[in-house]
């Protein structure tokens, strides 16, 4: 029988230390690990590294918030809600974020390298792409490719020319082991089983590539619930530290069968947070403002919350107006 | 007989789902983003192509959505999928492993041989502003069967030389030696094609042997001079068939009533 080692939302985001290599649970608007990147602002961690499948909301707060000194990979933005990473472009064009570009394949073929524990993995995608200009190498360019931060590669990727089939030159792309698995996920067993209830994005990848990994959850459930669909689960209790419980914590990304993503905040998050004092505002107002997560869910509001949540049904809300009919 | 709309009883995003539907083959396996190649996917499903099969990056394969997704990584995308993975499975599941004919992209800035920026505006050492980046957009460009490019026409749009390449269209760097080259040389056998067709508000383009872009038909309105004053390089208008096919109303109830009633993307 395993067991969990629960920590509150405070304790856990107290384990991160200055400067900690982060990755991160979903997918752009979805299933975000949000409650803990607040916390992160409210305790004050700067020089983050982050890696990122791609981006969201979460990491526009942290990158907003001047948390981030690092930032690698492919893609930024609240999808149809706010089309740029309006935050990760103000700081990388001032110079306040070093950031390096990666494409989607890149980066999975870098996070499944970590999961696996080889150092490097394979891919032929996105080649002949200013992605991989050697003069645009983000990191060698601010002179962190020289095997003193064992979270960065001495080499971007390079290029290798297959022995075995004759199937021509193609990539080989580091690993990442960052420090810390960011993770939501809706439900975790009381053994320590992870379910998710829709696609899986990277999530299995990130937690078995990070060296320790905190899951925020809905709620704890028996696990021997969990067990009786063990291919719908995507991590075991031995593959992750601690756990954190907070409900609605991935809000305003959305989360399957719990919520929707709340697509008000996030189109208003993305049109108020342009300027550096936009952004001030917002978290003065849903960050600072608040004392901890449930203050912040009373601010939202019962109305708010109870359109957001999901049908048992479909695993989204038929209550939030989407269109103009 | 098919009847087409006339003008005026159309809008010109709905002539653009027509168009990019029409560019689905009955049996492709497409590859979508978030929007336009929503409507398209949909649309021809629901007339044409009822075998297409739609991935969307996030991990859906092949849904069956009752409701129109905003975003790849949707519980909506997901609905009655054939299986649900992640983008382990999507990028190298699917799309290394050859199962995508048709990817549908869209982006900032485009030259005459379908490479796109999505990443920067200025230069990378002095960016004015930072777009999304890649995604997936590199990736299934340099690897679907063919893919539709979705554009804005306007003459900055249409470069002679892009600020930053993000995806690869039929010339590319073979870095590190860093020689402009055919995608051929440096994709060798996983050269399994490249961009196809491109949709704008004024025309089609599609691209020759060479794999350079001509016009191939005007939108209704629109001239070929007018499509020429938009493009930036000197663009091949000898091969422009005249106009575009308006949508007909059999598609336009589709949308309408069927892919779109909540007008999402069809206000």
């Amino acid at each position: 029988m395993g067991s969990i080692n629960q920590l509150s939302l405070k304790e856990a985001v107290a384990l991160i230390k200055d400067g900690d290599c982060l990755a991160f649970s979903g997918f752009t608007i979805w299933r975000r690990p949000t409650a803990m990147c607040y916390e992160i602002l409210r305790q004050g961690i700067k020089n983050l590294h982050l890696f990122e499948v791609q981006g969201g909301f979460h990491s526009e707060v942290l990158v907003g918030g001047g948390a981030v000194k690092l930032w690698e990979g492919s893609w930024m933005g609240q999808e149809i809600l706010g089309k740029t990473g309006v935050n990760l472009s103000r700081k990388q064009v001032a110079g306040e974020v070093i950031v390096d570009d990666l494409s989607h394949g890149h980066a999975v073929a870098r996070a499944m390298a970590g999961a696996v524990n080889v150092p490097f993995f394979p891919t032929a995608l996105a080649m002949g792409t200013d992605i991989l200009n050697p003069e645009y190498d983000g990191f060698a360019n601010a002179g962190l490719r020289d095997g003193k931060n064992p979270k960065i590669p001495k080499e971007k990727y390079v290029t290798y020319k297959d022995p075995f089939y004759d199937m021509g030159e193609m990539l080989l792309m580091p690993s990442i082991r960052p420090n810390w698995g960011l993770i939501y996920a809706p439900m975790v067993g009381s053994e320590g089983t992870v379910r998710v209830l829709a696609q899986s994005y990277n999530d299995q990848d990130i937690i078995k590539a990070c060296d320790k990994v905190i899951v925020i959850t809905e709620e704890i459930v028996p696990d021997e619930y969990l067990r009786r669909d063990p291919a719908a689960n995507i991590a075991t209790g031995y593959e992750i530290d601690y756990v954190v419980v907070c409900p609605w914590a991935a809000h305003p990304t959305g989360s399957q069968f719990y919520y929707d993503t709340d697509a008000d905040f996030l189109r208003s998050f993305n049109a108020g947070t342009k300027k550096q004092e936009g952004f001030d505002k917002f978290a003065e107002e849903w960050i600072y403002g608040v004392n901890d997560h449930w203050e912040y869910l009373e601010k939202l509001g019962v109305k708010r919350l109870e359109t957001l949540r999901a049908s048992q049904a479909t695993g989204y809300s038929s209550r939030v107006k989407r269109g103009t009919r | 007989m098919t009847e087409y709309a006339k003008v005026g009883e159309f809008k010109p995003m709905d002539l653009l789902a027509a168009a990019a539907a029409r560019e689905v083959i009955d049996g492709d396996v497409v590859f979508a983003g978030t929007g336009l190649p929503m409507l398209a996917i949909a649309l021809a499903q629901n007339e044409h192509a009822p075998n297409a099969a739609c991935i969307y990056e996030a991990g859906s394969i092949d849904g069956r959505p009752i409701d129109l997704p905003t975003s790849v990584g949707d519980a909506r995308c997901a609905y009655q999928a054939a299986k649900c993975g992640g983008l382990f499975e999507t990028f190298y599941g699917q799309l290394h492993a050859g199962y995508v004919t048709l990817g549908f992209l869209g982006g900032a800035e485009i030259d005459k041989y379908g490479s796109l920026n999505t990443t920067y505006v200025g230069t990378h050492a002095n960016p004015k502003q930072r777009f999304t980046g890649s995604g997936g957009n590199a990736d299934i460009l340099s690897f679907a069967q063919r893919t539709v490019l979705i554009m804005v026409q306007e003459k900055r749009r249409f470069s002679e030389r892009l600020e930053y390449v993000t995806s690869p269209g039929w010339m590319v760097r073979n870095w590190p030696k860093n020689e402009y080259v055919p995608k051929k040389d440096v994709y060798g056998k996983y050269c399994y094609g490249g961009p196809t067709a491109c949709i704008t508000d004024m025309a089609i383009f599609r691209f020759d042997e060479k794999g350079i872009m001509y016009l191939d038909t005007v939108h209704p309105g629109f001239s070929a001079a007018d499509v020429k004053n938009n493009v930036d390089f000197d663009l091949d208008i000898s091969k422009c068939k005249g106009e575009t096919k308006p949508p007909t109303y059999k598609q336009l109830e589709i949308l309408y009533k069927v892919v779109d009633p909540e007008g999402i993307f069809l206000p």
